[in-house]
Parts: structure tokens; sequence; C-alpha cells
């Protein structure tokens, strides 16, 4: 033997034959107890509904990779635990490849092919490499613990407020003793590595290959000197090594055999969800299937897998806790909540060996692991959790599904009923008349031009909020007026259009949608029109994305970027500049749902208006607490509406002026809120329209009516 | 076990209606149709019976009317009805509440069930008498403006609740079968999901003629109607009036219209 090549990672020396077997024995089992625990899992992702998925493979496996190698998604809104959360990712997996490349080597490559590179050189920086990983994993979860244990962040508080303490699932105290057990067993692994590292040297110290090479594993050597001081000889060093090894390797199978069972599985499951997700979750809600006869989630089965999976990827983070709007009022409401007792219910009903029967499979009520209808209906839709969940967890569409349910069942509230059969009868939420639907273009000095008659180079869906409720009629009359004066040759629907039933989708009445898809896409066609552009963000919403499955494909863009185009071509000039001091709220629709943040703040910054964002903004915007149908439901009287602890927060800018929307949903809410949080008088809520007219003063004749 | 549930698709006015050429009704273009609200209620009482028995029970909806109607009963079909009977002839227009009536008993005869319910109204016409005058032409008993009833299927009697003027109540008993005239407010109609529509679609809906259910023309339409509509219109406008002037004269002007009113004009 050559002396490079005893330059090598010590493995089994000093054991028995019986003892090398003994360990082999515990390995495979604790491999196989992996493997049925894998299977069980995958067997209850099966049990689920089918779903095939659009894009391939490797594009999907590419963008997973490239989320979990930079653990971007883990570090938003909150950089320590992304640090920390890269030091433990990188550190394990590193001492994991070690681990593997060991296992490799000895138990195949040498015994089948006799090839050996373990060793020399090769093995000296790998051993650096590792013992460097390993204090990136320690400094990783110490922070954890430092995090979990003492910054006591509201995020990681397992209470739920759609329960009450003394309920048997209230704040689940053994998903905190599972967080602490995982924790504290990486790093009793991680730290015992190092002191058997240590022993072993003591114990080899006369060998000069291994002693002389020591400051290749620079922890371990200097963890060797310590022993060496504190009196530790060689043949305590060898009884330490022979007793450590041992307890370093079961832990460590331990933990592997558990993976399936236990939240370490998410180093599988959320890089799985991540493969999976749909970037257009709460965007484009999912078609009912022909085949399926009722509509919603009544059953856990009437989950697909993935959504399933999605359960298991959940890590209790509780980014989608903090970022919910309802749960911030105080609403029954967590989306972390939903999906960890959607977990429990499917790890009590589809792990075992048979599926039990359909009624203990109601995921809908109150009993531990269901879900109650007051949770569903608070929901706003608003998309602020599937956008912040780092392993992809798509919360929107699973709230849905299970409404859907509800709907079916006429489990909602009364107002609902009342709009939902309103919006069936007459096209729109405020029982108004069709007819009436274009009437507040008649106060304008010019008539809108009739999309069905004539052709049209932009067609407006104008939508209900801004066809029917009175203060936004006077917006949509300023909107007709600068797309006429900077030359549009624009159209309207009329009675032709109907509510484009972005709102109703997300209430879960899927039939009353299809009606009005249908009937809008119907309109379109009947028209001639190049482009289409709309006001509202939520009628952008399901227009853009979700009408092509209804045969509706059309390019369309929020008013926003219709505007800022007409300014950059000049057709539009801003005569008056406006020295307000503002901010501005990103509308869900707009924002979250559509990526448009910019082209609302390129115009405010046209205008001359100085902004200031408040903390809240932008991908983080908080929901004005209107969306998924919330509108036509009031909120209990006596709490925080989400639009009150916006106005709030808007309230703490010094110097604010002008709080500014560009959602008409968003000026009904908040200018109510502005006045029910007595901040009325402090500053206004105003349209982006209405500052736009304002830089522009009319001067023509055709001036709109005040 | 059979109900038999009265339905009637009313019409609502939309906004700058027109009265019919011939002066009698208002032009069909400015009318937007649904269920009758009263409808809704007598039709849940009827499946919530259906649901809380042991025994079956079918409930059946019926109703007059061209094939427009369909949409109502498609409604009435997805709330819970498994059956439903519309009854159409060109004779049958021009009729009044109590030519309906004579067709509604018509087919209770045919279908013979144990109760018959229906609206205590029509939110468009207002008779109030169509459930009560198909009573008498069944000879059956009858109880209107029912706001709370307890019966259980194949019972000889049932016993309910019914409204009166100034907040009295009668508890009734009456022998089945019986003709109930239901009031809103004694359930909660249940919401019918466009889903569950579209899927009524697929229950049947029996379209009878005058002959099937046993009537001449001459029992139907004008001829075989009591009342006849001679002419429908808009009253000459009212005297709202809109009072000028600041606070303290709009004052001033109203003390003296409840003064002229009071007869204490100065």
């Amino acid at each position: 033997m050559s002396r490079t090549d005893a330059v090598t990672r010590i493995l089994f020396e000093a054991f028995g034959a019986a003892e090398v077997r003994l360990f082999y024995v515990l390995g495979y089992t604790a491999i196989a107890v992996f493997c049925y625990g894998v299977y069980v899992q995958i067997r209850k992702y099966r049990r689920g509904a089918a779903l095939t998925l659009e894009g391939g493979l490797w594009s999907r496996g590419g963008a997973m990779l490239v989320s979990v190698l930079n653990g971007r998604t883990v570090a938003r809104r909150d950089r320590g635990a992304g640090a920390a959360h890269r030091l433990i990712f990188y550190g394990f997996m590193l001492l994991f490849a070690g681990t593997a490349t060991i296992t490799l080597e000895y138990d195949i490559l040498e015994p089948l092919f006799g090839i050996r590179f373990w060793y020399g050189k090769f093995y000296l920086v790998f051993s650096l490499v590792l013992d460097v990983a390993g204090v990136a994993l320690i400094i990783g979860l110490v922070f954890m613990m430092y995090r979990r244990g003492w910054m006591r962040l509201p995020k990681l508080d397992y209470a739920r407020p759609d329960r009450v303490p003394g309920d048997p699932d209230f704040n689940r105290p053994q998903y905190r003793r599972e967080d602490w057990a995982f924790l504290w067993l990486l790093l009793i692994i991680a730290v015992t590595g190092y002191v058997l590292e240590a022993a072993r040297l003591v114990w080899l110290q006369d060998r000069a290959e291994v002693w002389d090479t020591r400051w290749w594993s620079p922890v371990g050597a200097v963890v060797a000197e310590g022993l060496r001081a504190v009196g530790l000889g060689q043949q305590g060093g060898a009884v330490l090594r022979h007793g450590l090894w041992w307890f370093h390797g079961l832990i460590a199978l331990a933990l592997i055999a558990l993976i399936p069972r236990t939240k370490v599985k998410h180093i599988f499951t959320a890089a799985a969800s991540l493969m999976v997700r749909d970037p257009l979750a709460a965007q484009r809600l999912p078609l009912i299937p022909k085949s399926q006869a009722e509509a919603g989630a009544a059953k856990i089965t009437d989950f697909n897998w993935k959504q399933l999976l999605n359960l298991d990827a959940c890590t209790k983070c509780g980014r989608c806790h903090e970022a919910c709007p309802a749960r911030a009022v105080g609403a029954p409401l967590s989306p972390r909540d939903v999906i960890l007792s959607l977990r429990e219910f499917a790890q009590a009903t589809l792990e075992s060996g048979a599926v039990p029967a359909a009624a203990e499979l109601d995921i809908h009520g109150k009993a531990p692991g269901q879900v109650a209808m007051e949770t569903l209906w608070s929901c706003r839709t608003c998309m602020a959790c599937v956008e912040i969940c780092p392993v992809a967890v798509e919360h929107v569409p699973i709230i849905v599904q299970m409404r859907r349910k509800l709907v079916e069942d006429g489990a909602m509230d009364p107002l609902l009923t009342k709009t939902l059969q309103t919006i069936h009868k007459t096209g729109n939420s405020f029982g108004e008349s069709k007819r009436k639907r274009g009437s507040w273009s008649k106060a304008l000095p010019f008539p809108v031009k009739d999309a069905r008659k004539e052709p049209v180079d932009v067609l407006w869906f104008v939508g209900d909020y801004a066809s029917f409720d009175p203060r936004n009629q006077k917006v949509s009359q300023v909107f007709a007026s600068l797309l006429r004066e900077a030359g549009v040759d624009f159209g309207i629907l009329y009675d032709g259009e109907s509510n484009a039933g972005n709102d109703v989708r997300r209430v879960g009445e899927e039939g009353l949608y299809e009606v009005l898809a249908t009937a809008n896409v119907g309109a379109l066609a009947s028209a001639k029109f190049k482009s289409v552009v709309t006001t509202d963000p939520h009628s952008f919403n399901t227009i853009r994305n979700e009408y092509p499955d209804f045969g509706g494909k059309y390019q369309i863009e929020h008013y926003t970027t219709l505007l800022r185009q007409l300014f950059a071509q000049d057709r539009l000039r801003v005569t008056h500049p406006l020295k307000y001091r503002v901010t501005f709220h990103d509308p869900c629709h707009l924002g979250r749902f559509n990526k448009g943040y910019d082209a609302p703040r390129d115009l405010l910054a046209l205008l001359g208006c100085e902004l200031i964002e408040m903390g809240r903004c932008k991908a983080n915007s908080f929901c004005c607490g209107a969306g998924g149908g919330r509108i036509w439901v009031p909120d209990p009287v006596g709490s925080e509406k989400p639009a009150q602890n916006r106005i709030k927060e808007a309230a703490a800018i010094p110097g604010l002026e002008v709080y500014v929307v560009s959602c008409p949903k968003d000026l009904t809410m908040f200018e109510d809120a502005l006045k029910t949080t007595g901040n009325e008088g402090k500053f206004v809520v105003k349209e982006l329209i209405e500052l736009i007219r304002e830089a522009i003063p009319v001067q023509r004749a055709e001036a709109v009516p005040a | 076990m059979k109900i038999l549930v009265a339905v009637k698709q009313v019409a609502a006015l939309d906004e700058d209606f027109e009265i019919r050429a011939d002066g009698r009704g208002i032009d069909p273009d400015f009318l937007i149709r649904d269920l009758n609200e009263w409808d809704d209620f007598s039709l849940e009482e009827a499946v919530k019976i259906k649901e809380a028995s042991a025994t079956p029970v079918e409930v059946v909806a019926v109703s007059v009317g061209s094939e427009e109607v369909d949409e109502s009963l498609r409604k009435c079909l997805a709330k819970g009805a498994d059956r439903a009977v519309r009854v159409w002839d060109e004779a049958i227009e021009g009729s009044d509440s109590i030519a309906i009536a004579r067709i509604l008993a018509a087919v209770a005869k045919r279908e013979a069930p144990q109760m018959l319910f229906a609206g205590v109204q029509s939110s468009d016409q207002s008779f109030a008498s169509t459930g009560i005058a198909a009573a008498a032409l069944l000879g059956w008993p009858h109880a209107a403006v029912v706001t709370q009833l307890t019966y259980s299927p194949e019972a000889k009697t049932a016993v309910l609740r019914r409204e009166l003027e100034g907040g009295l109540l009668h508890e009734v008993e009456i022998q089945c079968p019986a003709v109930l005239t239901i009031q809103l407010g004694i359930n909660t109609p249940r919401y019918a999901s466009l889903r569950s529509i579209k899927q009524a679609a697929a229950k049947p809906i029996e379209v009878l003629s005058l002959t099937d259910v046993a009537l001449g023309a001459a029992d139907v339409g004008e001829t075989g109607s009591l009342s006849r509509v001679r002419r429908m219109y808009v009253p000459d406008k009212g005297r709202a009036q809109l009072i000028a002037g600041d606070a303290a004269q709009q004052a001033v002007r109203l003390a003296d219209i409840i003064r002229e009113f009071k007869g204490t004009a100065a």
C-alpha cells in the first residue's frame, strides 16, 4: 500500500466482523423503513384526483433547481432565516454528498469494479470541504434555535385564529416539539461528527498518514488538541471513537428512516412542490372537469395529487399567516392552518392500507382536520399567501374549490346568495337593468361608440363598479374624456357587457362564472377591435388569464399601461405638474396577480408626485378586503376591516396628501375606510385617473361636467 | 306520497318600459322574468318535508305558461323538485287567476297529491286568489298565508299557523288533501347554483295540453275568466315637489304644506 493510498477515511477499523454486519443490517433496515415511508406518502398522493400538468419536465425541473439552490424563496421577507437556511442546506447537502461518496466507493465501485478514489489529495480536500460544511450547518442550526427560542416571531406561533384555547388543535404543541427535535437531532449529528473525528485523531496519533494530515480537518484537529489537553490518551480516544461512532451512526440512520414521517420530508416534498408549481395558480382557477359530477372539494380525495403534495410541502414557516389580510384583522382564517388542517386530515385518512368510506373523508366542518365554512368565507383570494409561499403551496385554488362545495350546498351568507341571484338575473351585482350599463356615458359631451355597431381600435371593458357605482362613474367619465383627448378610437359594449365574473368565480359559483364568461366572450366576438383596455383590475385578471379557457384570447391591458403609453407618445401631456406627496396602493389583481407594479408608479412620477411607499407594497400589498366576493358581504361589526388597517398604515406617512388607487373597488373600500378611521380631512383617496385629470386640466369646451 | 307545488314565472319591469300596443300590458321586451318570490318558499317547504321524511315523497312543480317558463321550472328542479309539469295552449292567453286555478285544479286531479302548495300571491299580479280558487274548484280545505307548517307525509291532518292582521296568529288543524298558500319567511329557500340548474336540465319537464288535463278552450282564456284587463297605464304624475331655497326657507314652506294638509292653513 503506497503512502498516499493510506491517506484515507478510517471506516470500520478495529470493528469485529459481527459489528460491521450489524451496522449493515441496521443501515439496510433504515433504508427499508425510509422506502416504505416514501411508498406510503406516494400512495397517499395517488389517492387524490388525477391532474395532467402543463409544461415540460425539464423546464419544471430546471426552475425547481434554481429555486432550491439559490434559496431566494426562503429568504423573502426574512433574510435571517434565508441565510441560516442556506447554511443548513449547503452544509447538509455537502455532508450528505460526502457520506454518499464514501458509500459509492466502499460498497459499490470498489467491491464490484475495484475502483478507488477516496484517498490522497482528493480525500484531503474533501475532508476540508466537509469540515467547513459542518461549521456552516452548525451556525445555521444555532441561529434557527435562537430564532425559534428567543425572537418570539408571531408567524412561528401556532395558535390558530380559527380555534379557541381549549380546542384539541388550538396551538398544536406537537409541532413545536417536532421543530425542536429536528434542530437538535441535526445539531447532535453535526457536533458528534466533529468529536468523533477528533477522537479518531487522538486514537491514531501515532499513524503519520492520519496525524500529519490532521489540519485538513481543521475543526476535528482543534477539537483533538482540546481532547489531548484535557488528558485524553490513545486508548481513551479509541474507546470514545468506538462509542461515538455508533451513537453518531444510529442517529443518522434514525433520521433517514424518519424522513417520510416528519418535517424532514420537506427536503423532498418542497422540491417536488416547487417543481409542479403553477405560476397562475390564483390568477387562473381550475375548470371543473367534465367528468366530475359534483362541483368542488367535499372529500379529501377530491383534491388532486398535486394539492395533496402541496399540503405536505408546508414547513409551517408562517409567511402566509403573516401576509394574510383576513388573519391580520382577526378573521377566523390563517392560510397556514387551512393547509395544516388538511394535511393532518390527509395523514389520518389516506396513509393506511385502505381508503376509509366517503363519509369519513368529509373535509368540511369543525372537527380537527376539517375546515369550517367561516374560515373559507373569510378569504379574499388576494393571493398574498400563494405569492409568498417559499415552497409553492397554492392555497387559493384549494380554498375556492372548497367554496364551490359550499355554494352547491347554499352554505353562505344570505347577502351573497342574493348577490349571486342578482348577477344571474341582471348580469351585474348592482341589480340594475342591463340597459343602464352604459348610462354613465350620457353625461359626456360626446357619444361613446358602441363597439358592437362600429369597429374601434380599443375596446373598453368597463366592469360593474365603474359602470354602476356613482362615485366610480365619475372616474369612468374622466377616463373616457382622457381617451378622447388623446385621440384614442375606443368604444364600449353597452348592455352587451356582463359582470366579468372574476369575483363570482372566486366566490366558488363556477356555473355562474361559466355563464358570465361565455356571455362576455360572445359579446366581445360580436365587436370589432384591436385590443381591450379595462379600468377594473378584477375584470383585467379574468379576461387576461381565464377567458382563454373559454375561447376568448385578447390583447388586453390595464388602463395604467395604456395611459403611460399615451404619455410616451406625447398624446397626453402634463400641463400642471402636481406636487402632492402621495402613496400608492397596489390592487391585488393588478399587482400581485399580474405584476403591474411599474405603470402606475411611472404615471405618478410623470405627474410630478412625490411617492412615499407604504411598508407593505408591490408584491406584499395589503388587500383592501373586497376580493373573492367579500365586497358583497359586509365584514362583522366591531372588528377592524382590512381597508381600515391599510388606511392606518398610510396615515403614518408624514404629510401624506393623496392615497392613490387604481381600482374601482379600492376607491369604494378606501373612501369608506378613510371616514371610519377618522382620517377624513387629513388626506384624500383618489383614483390615479383623477390625478391625471388634475395635471391636465380641461380647457376645451368638451369638459366633463363635474 | 306526493306534494304538488304551483309556481309562477313572474315579470318585473325593466327601466324605461313601454306599454304594449293594445294598451293592456307591458311590451315583453321590457320584462325581466323570474320565479315568483313566494313560490321559492312554498317549494322549499315541500322539499323540506321530502328531506325530513322516512317514506318517499315526490315533489312536483306545476306551472302554466309557454316555453319560457321552463327556466323557472328548471330552477325548481335544481332546488329539489323531482318532476315538473307545464300546461300550455294558445287558448290560455288572457286567463285570469280563476282560469289559471281551473287548470291547476285539473292538474291536481290528474296527479292526486296529498298537498297542493301555492304562494300567497304573485309579485306581478297580486291577485292572491289562484291557490284559494283551486281549492274551491277541487273542493279541498284550504288555508291562506301559512307561516308555519307541521306535517308528516301520509298524515291525515296537518297543523299550521296563519298570519292574521294586527300580529295575530291562527293555529289551524286541516284535513288533507288540502291547499295551502305559503307566506314569505316560513323558511330559508336554498340557493340553486347555476351548475345544479344546468344539471336539472336532465330532469323531465312534462308539457301538457288542455286535452291532457281534460279541459276545453272555453274553460280558459278570456272566456273562462271572470275578469278581464281593460287597460294598463301609468297614472299621471304625483304631487311630489322639490322645495327650493335655503334650509330656513324650506322649513317655512314645509310647515305651510303640513298646515295645509291638516286643514289649519292660515
